[in-house]
């Protein structure tokens, strides 16, 4: 007695599995182009049609296509083909290629393979065959997924401060330096301000740490959204914050320390339904083209004491720095 | 395994039905797209010998065979499979001879169907 094949009845949870990865299929004969594009509907998938090489290309480049069912011989461009020039561009998912063929001699099946294509099938289709592999290709799939995703997670991790989703100390410093070799090579300046809370260590002995990391937080908000979406906003510590001006001279970096300094003075923070402080800051700033021989320390250095100056001098406002300025500390600079 | 009975058939209904799960609304359906284009591929195989196109055999000769195949039409699918036989052989003879063979197939394949409705 011949075995009799059954399709699987698919449960539920993998139609809606299926509904995740629409399929390409890609055929010049209309009797499989229907019979493929049916059994798949029924299994829960998105079809996509194309009857020949061409416009399964035009389709496998711009529709959200994760999975491709390929013929290998179509006129205009063949199965193999398709495979190759899907490997060369970049698509930001991976998609995974099935070949179909009438051939089933291992030649073949190394020559698709190596021109991209994850898995091959001969014709006719066994429709419970193919419900396998696709099967195979959704673990493919997800696995990607996941490594992508967890990719994207443990970048945001080494790069960003955890509390107030700022850059990290290591980071913001990382962008300083690239946008110090741009200005070496002859870019444009940039522009470097360092902002310390006023009285932060009164808040968060007065209304708990809690309420501290609040103000951080909100205050982080505040000034994210009022920059360019270029400049750099880091936690440099505890309440220090160090912002990047990219094609900021000095003149840019003094008006937009300005702003935020009454930005902040005018904004009060909701710690909760009874609680909203007022608070300022003060900001210590230099830029490159007001030193003569800028490193990503002197830098650094160069706006931490004009903060500290500005601190000294009753907190509340801007101090920028340049080499004209004598430093209350000499610089042990060898040049 | 096919039974001694059905080689001489045009289409293994059983095969066929087995193939999509037994839907005979659906296989009727494909039976007539495969309708359509035959009428269409054997048109454009008599251009092709008429053109001694003999790439255009072997291409039309392929898609047939493999519409063929997914219907279990044995015989309709050993014809197209001499088709693109004799089109990469560049053997015009052997085309004619082909595509007389899949006139003679898809004529009987169609009185099988049209009595089998009957009944």
């Amino acid at each position: 007695m011949k075995a009799k094949i059954r399709e699987q009845r698919i449960p539920g949870v993998e139609k809606e599995q299926a509904k995740k990865y629409p399929v390409l299929l890609a055929e010049d004969d209309p009797v499989s182009l229907r019979l493929l594009e049916k059994k798949l509907k029924d299994w829960g998938y998105r079809v996509f049609k194309a009857r020949n090489g061409k416009k399964a290309w035009e389709l496998l480049k711009t529709a959200r296509v994760r999975i491709a069912i390929l013929d290998w011989m179509m006129p205009a461009l063949e199965g193999p083909e398709l495979c190759s020039r899907l490997r060369q561009i970049r698509k930001p998912h991976y998609t995974y290629l099935i070949l179909l063929t009438a051939r089933n001699t291992s030649l073949d099946i190394v020559q698709g393979l190596e021109a991209g294509a994850d898995d091959y099938m001969t014709k006719p289709i066994n429709l419970m065959e193919l419900q396998a592999r696709l099967k195979a290709a959704h673990r493919i799939i997800e696995l990607e997924e996941n490594l992508l995703k967890t990719q994207k997670k443990l970048q945001k991790l080494a790069t960003t401060d955890s509390l107030t989703g700022a850059w990290n100390r290591r980071t913001v410093l990382e962008f300083l330096r690239e946008e110090l070799n741009r200005y070496r090579r002859g870019g444009p300046p940039f522009g470097l301000l360092m902002i310390d809370l006023d009285h932060f260590k009164n808040i968060n002995d007065q209304y708990g740490h809690q309420a501290g990391d609040i103000v951080l937080k909100q205050l982080v908000q505040l000034i994210k959204i009022n920059l360019r979406n270029y400049d750099r906003v880091g936690r440099y510590g505890g309440d220090e914050l160090l912002i990047l001006l990219p094609g900021s001279d000095v003149y840019h970096t003094g008006l937009v320390a300005a702003r935020l300094l009454s930005l902040a003075k005018e904004t009060k923070i909701r710690i909760n339904q009874r609680l909203q402080l007022g608070l300022t800051m003060s900001i210590g700033g230099t830029s490159a083209d007001s030193i003569s021989k800028p490193k990503p320390e002197t830098i650094v250095q160069t706006a931490d004491r004009a903060l500290y100056l500005a601190k000294k001098l009753g907190r509340y406002r801007v101090i920028l720095f340049g080499d004209s300025v004598k430093l209350p500390v000499e610089e042990e600079d060898h040049g | 395994m096919v039974k001694k009975n059905q080689v001489a058939l045009p289409i293994n209904l059983e095969e066929a039905l087995n193939r999509i799960g037994g839907d005979e609304a659906f296989l009727k359906e494909l039976l007539e797209i495969y309708r359509d284009e035959f009428i269409n591929l054997s048109q454009q195989l008599e251009k092709a010998i008429e053109l001694k196109n003999y790439s255009m055999i072997a291409e039309n000769g392929h898609t047939l065979k493999g519409a063929s195949a997914n219907l279990s039409l044995p015989a309709l699918r050993e014809a197209a499979w001499e088709m693109e036989m004799a089109g990469k052989n560049q053997d015009l003879e052997a085309a004619r001879k082909a595509l007389t063979a899949l006139k003679k197939e898809f004529h009987r394949l169609e009185k099988f169907l049209s009595e089998k409705n009957k009944n």
